[in-house]
């Protein structure tokens, strides 16, 4: 490494500088102070000192160490003054926010042997140590959430020991929260509507460093500010992992005897995958199919499940090849998944209809029988006191309102047929001509399989949802099918019924959709996906870390979650009705008891299933606030000087010499 | 640098010194009788040669029988004993008021025991410093009596007679005729060279010991720094920096000097020894000059 030379003296300066040197010798010699000392007589000395007065101006400076030493001082000093240095790199920035990712994808062991976590961690600590006085840091730790580890300090000590306490989780990951947070401590605003409130403090520039594999889609809606953004990419680029994004159980559609599990594999590494899935029901194998995976690729595994599997718990795992245990890719979480299979139950449908024969009889269906309890009510029965404990109670898991409109909403799930939802929230805007179908979301679960071709209706009203809903079927005139979330419940309008009724009775048809193929699939999917259970197997799959409602089915005012580890959390029941759990860091499947009752009345399932997670290639570039941030070095290019180590050198120089001096230290 | 001292010969070595007795390697003529053997034939039991009668010799040492076999008429002739002159000249100038102990004060130390051997025997002792000839002369003493009186000279001596050892060397020969033993005690630090002076000695036919003191400081100089070194005696100024090739060059030139001074007197038919201030006085009578032949 060749030092570079930064000059700091003009031609001048340099000039009287290197006079200096002469200067001293000429003084040295010229007005040199030695002592007095008399001796009996000069004649031996005299004779010796002429033996050596060949060459004699080398021979003075031989003799004079110290003036050897005052020389090589002052050519140190002229040294440190050219500010000589190299090239090497520094932080960069006076205050410096460490964004750790610690999701699940962070805990792939593809770099030297540690984990990505790991890796962050040790270059993170390497950073800490070159931070010059007067630098602070600030360490905030994220996955889907994020964690103010450490506010901004000075203390190295102190930011070494909160870094190490970071731990790695089997979340997904979203640096939103972090961003936001980063932002706010480093750019801390004033509010805009009071002229008195001034800044807490200055916004100064920071250095942003974000330590992931850049899992994570796109920040949108987020300022960077004063913010200078650093992705650091951890992770290799030959990393390898397979991991499951989806298993469940379902019944056969074919066949409703007859369960079947459901997976998709993907490997989200750089090297081809050939492995073994097999699936066991409490832990006893019960199938196993061989896949070969190519890398990027996935891949869906479906097994069929003995007929007299009717409860327990299924796990999915994914092996090597050749049996001889789990599958050895760089991150295991992946590996495993798990879904319950509860015990069968049927879902509890009340219809409030003057007498909807269609609806009845789609509701009566062998297969519907198969999967719901129906009941059909009057709608002068919502007045009465039994139908308002039971809706007020959750009771139900479903109530179709045909024609109809409850006083208040009920505890469960709606599906209101040519009427809106008492209350201001829901919006009908009657069509002034029949509308014509335009177009159904297939994706929803209600209007899967559901070919809206053909539907005529002859009169209803444009549904405008709430804020939070989300039209299942347009018209050229507005929405006719929405559905919106109300707390715990969904709630779907029909913007036009099935029939208008005069005396109690159905009195004109007001659309043909009765007649259509698509109505008892509609029908079925109301079933379904309001009924609240989907086969009742499962629950829908949890995310690690994510909070889940449970809506219990029996009135009871507390249930008891058992996570997988075998710790039992009370729960009680929200304001609403559900009861809110949040304790789903552990992956596997947790029990329900609700009440006093010994056996679990339902089970749900806490999977990562999160395709990004299980892409473990790092990502060479992130986008936050529509920037592209590539990935860097931790550290910037600058120039390292050295006249700091120089003039320590002086110090020990003129240390030494003093030594030499008080010493008579000889050569 | 004190060169006086109460007691230049202690008890002990006044008694060792009783039995020495000084030794000379030639015969010479003293003018009373002493226990010494001289070349002068005289009336003593020693036969020494013959030598034709002339009418008016004392008819008691014809030889009779030899007058008998020769028909001719010898007369005997006897050695007569005669006493010993000693001298001692010892430099006084300021260079031997050097060291711990001086220089000057060894030179005493050795002259009074050598001047008290010679006292002992009824030699004919005197001691003289170098210079001292301007001014008065060392006193002669003979007998042991004399012992307080060679004392009281050698403690009013001073180091500072500056003289130049040929010059003092010159007077001296002047002044004292005589033949006998000489001992010269000095430093030789005279920067005009010590050899015309010795060849002073050499011509008169002297019995010469040289004996060089030096102080132990000049032999292991402790100097350290830059140094103005200042000649007590003119004045003269060197102005070194110490340092090791120096000392070393130093003692290179001290050995070089000894040795000069060694041979150049060991040519001329003189005695040659270094003394220190460092070594005890009866290691130097008992031992070096009695290796040297000058006591037994």
């Amino acid at each position: 490494m060749m030092p570079e030379w930064l000059n700091t003296l003009s031609w001048w300066q340099w000039g009287i500088l290197a006079g200096v040197p002469p200067l001293i010798v000429s003084l040295y010699f010229l007005k040199l102070k030695r002592q007095p000392l008399e001796v009996p007589s000069t004649y031996l000395w005299s004779r010796t000192v002429e033996d050596l007065h060949v060459n004699s101006i080398w021979q003075r400076l031989r003799k004079s160490l110290l003036l050897l030493l005052q020389l090589l001082a002052v050519l140190l000093i002229a040294l440190a003054l050219g500010r000589p240095g190299w090239k090497g790199t520094q932080l960069a920035g006076e205050r410096l926010i460490f964004l750790v990712d610690n999701s699940a994808s962070m805990s792939t062991e593809d770099v030297n042997g540690r984990s990505r976590l790991g890796e962050s961690k040790r270059r993170i600590g390497a950073l800490i140590d070159e931070m010059d006085s007067g630098e602070v840091a600030m360490i905030v730790s994220f996955a889907d959430n994020a964690d103010a580890v450490q506010t901004f300090t000075g203390d190295r000590r102190l930011l070494h020991r909160k870094l190490k306490a970071i731990q790695p989780t089997n979340r997904s990951t979203d640096p939103q929260l972090a961003l936001r947070y980063a932002a706010g401590l480093a750019n801390p605003g004033r509010q805009a509507n009071d002229a008195r409130d001034t800044q807490v403090a200055d916004a100064l520039p920071a250095s942003l460093y974000i330590f992931s594999d850049g899992g994570f889609p796109a920040v949108k809606d987020f300022s960077l500010g004063h913010l200078e953004p650093i992705y650091v990419s951890i992770g290799s680029e030959s990393a390898h992992n397979v991991g499951i994004i989806s298993f469940a159980a379902e019944r056969n559609l074919e066949r409703a005897d007859q369960l079947q599990a459901f997976s998709r594999i993907e490997n989200g590494g750089a090297v081809d995958a050939e492995l073994l899935v097999t699936l066991r029901h409490e832990g006893n194998l019960i199938d196993s199919q061989r896949h070969s995976i190519p890398a990027g690729n996935g891949v869906g595994v479906t097994f069929d499940l003995p007929r007299d599997l009717d409860a327990g718990v299924l796990s999915l795992r994914l092996e090597n090849a050749s049996g001889s245990g789990d599958y050895d890719d760089n991150m295991a979480f992946d590996n495993v998944a798990y879904t319950p299979i509860n015990p069968p139950r049927l879902a509890r449908i009340l219809m409030v209809s003057h007498g909807n024969d269609a609806w009845e009889l789609a509701l009566t269906t062998e297969r519907v029988q198969q999967l719901a309890d129906v009941a059909v009510v009057k709608p002068s029965a919502m007045t009465s006191e039994s139908f308002l404990q039971e809706a007020g109670s959750g009771a139900y898991d479903l109530i179709i309102f045909d024609m109809c409109s409850p006083p208040e909403m009920p505890l469960c799930n709606t599906l209101f047929l040519g009427a809106k939802p008492p209350g201001d929230e829901w919006k009908a805007e009657p069509f002034a001509s029949p509308p014509y179908f335009l177009d159904a979301n297939g994706t929803h679960p209600l209007m899967q399989l559901a070919d809206m071709t053909g539907l005529l209706v002859a009169e209803g009203f444009k549904v405008v949802p709430p804020q939070g809903g989300q039209t299942l079927m347009e018209a050229d005139l507005g929405a006719m099918l929405a559905i919106a979330p109300r707390r715990a419940y969904e709630d779907a309008v029909l913007g036009f019924g099935f029939f208008s009724y005069k005396d109690g009775k159905a009195s004109e048809v007001l659309t043909n959709w009765h007649t259509r193929p698509s109505f008892p699939i509609f029908v079925m999917n109301v079933v379904k996906y309001l009924g609240g259970s989907r086969g009742a197997f499962a629950m829908k799959p949890v995310q690690p870390g994510h909070e889940l409602r449970i809506r219990a089915l029996t009135p009871v005012e507390t249930v008891t979650v058992k996570t997988p580890a075998g710790d039992k959390i009370e729960v009680f029941r929200e304001a609403m009705g559900s009861f809110v759990f949040s304790q789903t860091q552990q992956q596997g499947v947790y029990e329900v008891i609700e009440g006093d009752q010994d056996e679990p009345a339902q089970r749900f399932a806490v999977n990562l299933f999160n395709h990004r997670e299980t892409s473990v290639l790092p990502q060479e570039e992130i986008d936050i606030d529509h920037e592209k941030v590539a990935g860097t070095l931790s550290r910037q290019p600058v120039r390292r000087e050295l006249w700091k180590w120089i003039l320590l050198g002086l110090l020990g120089l003129l240390t030494f010499e003093w030594y030499i001096y008080n010493r008579r230290v000889y050569l | 640098m004190s060169t006086a001292s109460p007691t230049l010969l202690s008890p002990e070595l006044l008694a060792q010194l009783e039995r020495m007795e000084l030794v000379s390697r030639k015969v010479f003529r003293g003018r009373m009788k002493g226990e010494r053997r001289s070349r002068r034939k005289g009336q003593s039991v020693e036969f020494a040669d013959f030598r034709n009668y002339v009418p008016g010799d004392d008819l008691r040492f014809i030889d009779w029988n030899l007058y008998a076999r020769m028909d001719r008429l010898f007369l005997k002739l006897f050695l007569e004993e005669e006493d010993l002159h000693f001298y001692t000249l010892f430099d006084a100038s300021a260079s031997m008021g050097f060291g711990d102990p001086s220089k000057l004060y060894v030179a005493k130390q050795l002259a009074a025991a050598l001047g008290f051997i010679g006292l002992c025997r009824a030699d004919r002792v005197k001691l003289e410093a170098l210079g001292a000839s301007r001014r008065e002369g060392g006193p002669v003493l003979r007998g042991r009596s004399s012992m307080w009186r060679m004392m009281d000279y050698l403690n009013s001596i001073q180091p500072n007679m500056n003289v130049s050892l040929q010059q003092g060397v010159k007077e001296f020969c002047i002044r004292n005729s005589g033949k006998g033993i000489l001992v010269l005690i000095t430093d030789l630090m005279d920067k005009a060279g010590y050899e015309s002076a010795l060849r002073l000695l050499v011509a008169q036919q002297m019995d010469v010991y040289l004996i060089h003191v030096l102080a132990k400081e000049e032999m292991q100089p402790e100097l350290a720094g830059d140094l103005k070194l200042i000649d007590c005696e003119d004045g003269d100024e060197a102005e070194i920096t110490v340092s090791r090739p120096l000392l070393q060059k130093y003692q290179q030139t001290l050995a070089a000097f000894i040795n000069g001074a060694r041979e150049f007197a060991t040519k001329r038919g003189m005695t040659y020894m270094t003394a220190t201030t460092n070594t005890p006085i009866e290691q130097l009578i008992g031992n070096y000059l009695r290796q040297r032949g000058l006591v037994r």
